[in-house]
């Protein structure tokens, strides 16, 4: 146990990210339990907090007599420089126990840019690096969560990766671990690798050798070297979300953190089918909770937290097929207890504007929509199911209710786009200011035009799509910017350098590992945060280990190319992904199998599961 | 109609939250004790609660004040009791009072506050040393500290803020400050701010970084009469 001395905390900023002690922590005696697990975030402890799939697997290891869950967090900057200093390893905040002391350390993998914090959390916790490195006594370094589904880039520094949802995998784990410990650790490591290897959704990377081409550098075949590996690795997914655990006793933290409220998860998965998403691939199918379920946790986290604020999320909320129902109950039961009900994402209708106005949300916070194209040409190449008509009518209908203030999110470099699609972005938001005009009779709507740039994930139908350059991406924010010259229209842009590293890694391979740990050497670390990100490091990195960045990100594939991931499946088949190709470059629309027609995508058969969505079955 | 005033503690595990955070904890623990809590008006209602002066991060105390405004009846016994189960370890209720009749906000009342600073030794024992620097800070009769702040840099006299000479307790591993500081409606000092002078300008041969500064109390002095807040009247 590591005991704080205030000479470190004093001088830092946010100390209360280092101390736990929160409301609803569970402590439990080291001494007592089998097996212990350390929980990473690799960012900050306000960002981490916020995290639904940690919370809920806190609760679920927890929950099992002589299992403990402990949390971990990125220190900040300057907490690093003083746990350097003082030679303070990274520790947890329920026991203050150094990360050594634990028989498995896992991430959650939200975004590649947080790959630097997982080196640098390792390297404070003073367990080595590579997971060749690693023998049974130190602790097994898992990973989860969406870029699981190309874990290439990290298996160099983790041991195994989890793919799909963790509920059950991780109890499975705990057991595989707990027996291993007892038999002595029999077989050493390779053998409790072995053991987890056969559970269904565990990725062993050092099972699998990757061999590439020598003329054009692409993957030339994935081979399984270890007769415990699978060929291919399918995600692991909750049939019935409805009975799944919820953990109805979170953490309450202190300090504020991103999403300081109740969390309520509606449902997962989302099959609207946009192109560019990857979530909505890696989640299908839908599975919605029942709104009775949905209420009786939210009574339950509500006694058990004292949270004023109720938040429904999931990938698209307003999809909820009982939400009008939920959202009443919701406000009728709990308002008299000054507790509010907000709304996640609005869809771009109208009937999420009236929702919106039952919840009454604080109306000067302004409405949030995501067109994500500027023209209907391009919003049919990624499936945006929405025309400008739907956008002038939920918009209209906020006017009307009231609001004055408006979001609009948009995305550039999407593939086929053009400069017309560029104007077409600068016409919407003039169209909604003069909306205001004509609905109102005056002017005074301020709209807010956000804009990131496109990158292409894996596991999506536009994964075989070269990302724009950066001078390409640039040039379309100026000329977007010369466009929007109105000063009720502000303009929010993303930096092009952060995008072209995301796109690096995203699709990235086991070639990659090396730039990272050098990277991390030379200073990268908390990328995400525009502040530290450093591009020159970056670049450098690369070229001391001779790899070019542009085969990753900018590159065309062809549509036959293997993929550095196509033995992680989603359960999704790649010839889904190329009709939906071939599909966006015809600009024809994919319906949302949620409530339309089947469009083959693999899961529901391949994982024996069906959607759950009760539209007039509730 | 009850208004209740507590006297509560802030204790070491959570030294280091704001005080916002403090009154966001006690806001929650309150609300999960089901009790009937009253609301302001309005749009984005608010627990009617306060608190007496604020206390920085890193420090903890022994005696924190608040009010609390319910809708109903609620004895002061009943409030403790259910409470109490729902604070952390580190926060504890002393005492419950109930407030009769209109008595001015605490926050305007309470003019001194106590504090104790625990700290070791710079390197080796000097208590000689230590009495020096404290005799000559408190018969000095002005001492300028710059005080600064993201507003910017000011001057002030640390002792219009000083209500009684700082008392020092030496021990083997260092010394321990008892401090009463004024509170005024243009400001006050930090006792890390005394220390720091202590420490820089009077040579008080101590390791200020590794300083513990707990609050002893606060109170409202009338007429040279001194009383906690659930004393007053
Ligand atoms: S298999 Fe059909 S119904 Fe199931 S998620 Fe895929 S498209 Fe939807």
């Amino acid at each position: 146990m590591i005991k704080l001395d205030p000479s470190w905390l004093d001088n830092v900023t946010k100390p209360s990210r280092y101390t736990g002690n929160e409301w609803n922590m569970i402590k439990k005696d080291p001494a007592t339990v089998s097996v212990s697990v350390a929980l990473a975030f690799p960012d900050v402890y306000e960002v981490g907090m916020s995290n639904l799939g940690l919370k809920i697997l806190y609760n679920i290891l927890n929950r099992i007599n002589d299992v403990v869950a402990e949390r971990v967090y990125a220190p900040w900057v300057d907490m690093e420089a003083v746990m350097r200093q003082n030679d303070v390893p990274l520790y947890t905040l329920e026991n203050m126990r150094p990360l050594t002391e634990f028989d498995v350390v896992g991430f959650t993998l939200q975004h590649e840019m947080s790959y630097t914090n997982i080196i640098n959390m390792l390297d404070l916790a003073k367990i080595p690096l590579l997971a060749s490195a690693r023998d049974e006594h130190h602790a097994l370094v898992i990973a989860g969560g969406p870029c699981a589904f190309n874990a290439e880039p990290l298996a160099d520094f983790v041991d195994f990766f989890v793919l799909g949802d963790g509920e059950e995998t991780i109890g499975e784990i705990a057991n595989a671990v707990r027996t291993w410990k007892k038999s002595g650790k029999i077989g050493g490591k390779n053998a409790i690798l072995e053991q987890v290897a056969a559970i269904e959704g565990v990725y062993v990377p050092s099972f699998y050798e990757v061999s590439y081409r020598d003329d054009d550098g692409c993957v030339a075949a994935v081979k399984v070297i270890h007769p415990a590996a699978k060929a291919v690795v399918t995600k692991r997914i909750v049939r019935d979300l409805d009975t799944a655990e919820y953990p109805t006793k979170p953490v309450v933290p202190y300090m504020d953190v991103v999403h300081d409220r109740v969390v309520l998860e509606l449902f997962r998965g989302c099959t609207r089918g946009c192109r560019f998403c990857q979530a909505g691939i890696l989640y299908r199918p839908v599975r919605e909770r029942r709104p009775e379920t949905l209420l009786k946790l939210a009574r339950q986290i509500v006694d058990s937290t004292g949270y004023d604020e109720i938040s429904l999320t999931s990938l698209s909320s307003a999809d909820y097929s009982c939400l009008h129902h939920l959202v009443t109950d919701l406000i009728q039961e709990f308002k008299n207890q000054g507790i509010s009900v907000s709304l996640p994402s609005l869809r771009i209708d109208s009937f999420s504007i009236k929702l919106a106005e039952e919840v009454q949300q604080v109306r000067k916070s302004g409405l949030t929509f995501a067109p994500e194209a500027g023209t209907q040409r391009l919003r049919d190449v990624i499936n945006k199911g929405v025309t400008e008509k739907n956008l002038e009518d939920a918009v209209g209908a906020a006017f009307q209710a009231g609001w004055s203030s408006v979001k609009l999110y948009f995305m550039i470099g999407l593939p086929t786009e053009t400069d017309e699609d560029i104007r077409g972005i600068a016409d919407l938001a003039y169209k909604v200011l003069n909306l205001y005009k004509n609905i109102k009779g005056r002017r005074g709507a301020k709209v807010t035009v956000s804009v990131s740039s496109f990158v292409p994930k894996p596991h999506t139908a536009f994964q075989w799509y070269g990302q724009n350059s950066s001078a390409e991406l640039e040039r379309k924010q100026q000329l977007l910017k010369s466009l929007l010259k109105d000063k009720n229209i502000s303009f929010n842009w993303h930096d092009v350098e952060i995008s072209y590293l995301e796109g690096v890694f995203a699709r990235g391979d086991r070639r990659l590992g090396q730039v990272l740990l050098e990277a991390w050497r030379q200073g990268a670390r908390f990328d995400s945060w525009s502040e530290h990100f450093k591009y020159d490091v970056w670049m450098n990195a690369f070229k001391k280990m001779n790899v070019d960045p542009e085969f990753y990100n900018l590159r065309n594939r062809d549509i036959n190319e293997l993929m550095p991931w196509d033995h992680l499946s989603s359960g999704v088949d790649k010839k889904f992904l190329q009709r939906e190709y071939q599909a966006a470059l015809a600009e024809s629309f994919t319906e949302d199998c949620r409530r339309g027609k089947c469009s083959n995508c693999g899961v529901c058969s391949g994982l024996g599961v069906k959607i759950i969505d009760w539209e007039g079955k509730a | 109609m009850t208004k209740l005033r507590l006297e509560i503690t802030k204790g070491e595990e959570i030294r280091y939250i704001s005080h916002l955070d403090y009154a966001r904890t006690i806001e929650r623990a309150l609300r999960r004790t089901k009790m009937p809590l009253a609301y302001s008006e309005g749009f984005n209602p608010h627990m009617k609660l306060s608190f007496a002066s604020a206390l920085s991060v890193g420090v903890t105390s022994m005696a924190e004040y608040m009010e609390v405004e319910l809708t109903d009846q609620v004895s002061t016994e009943q409030l403790r009791m259910a409470l109490a189960q729902q604070l952390p370890p580190s926060i504890v209720i002393n005492r419950v009072k109930e407030v009769v009749g209109k008595q001015a906000a605490l926050m305007a009342v309470v003019n001194i506050a106590a504090y104790r600073i625990v700290v070791p030794w710079q390197t080796v024992e000097a208590p000689e040393a230590a009495k020096i620097a404290l005799e000559k800070f408190n018969n000095s009769p002005a001492v300028l500290y710059i005080k600064e702040n993201p507003k910017g840099r000011r001057e002030i006299d640390i002792k219009n803020y000083i209500a009684e000479a700082v008392i020092s307790n030496p021990t083997p591993e260092g010394i321990n400050l008892t401090m009463l500081i004024k509170i005024t409606p243009t400001g006050s000092v930090k006792p890390s701010e005394v220390l720091k002078v202590l420490t820089e300008d009077f040579a008080l041969p101590v390791n200020s970084k590794s300083a513990l500064i707990i609050r002893l109390g606060l109170y409202v002095e009338t007429d040279g009469v001194r009383v906690s807040p659930l004393e007053m009247r």
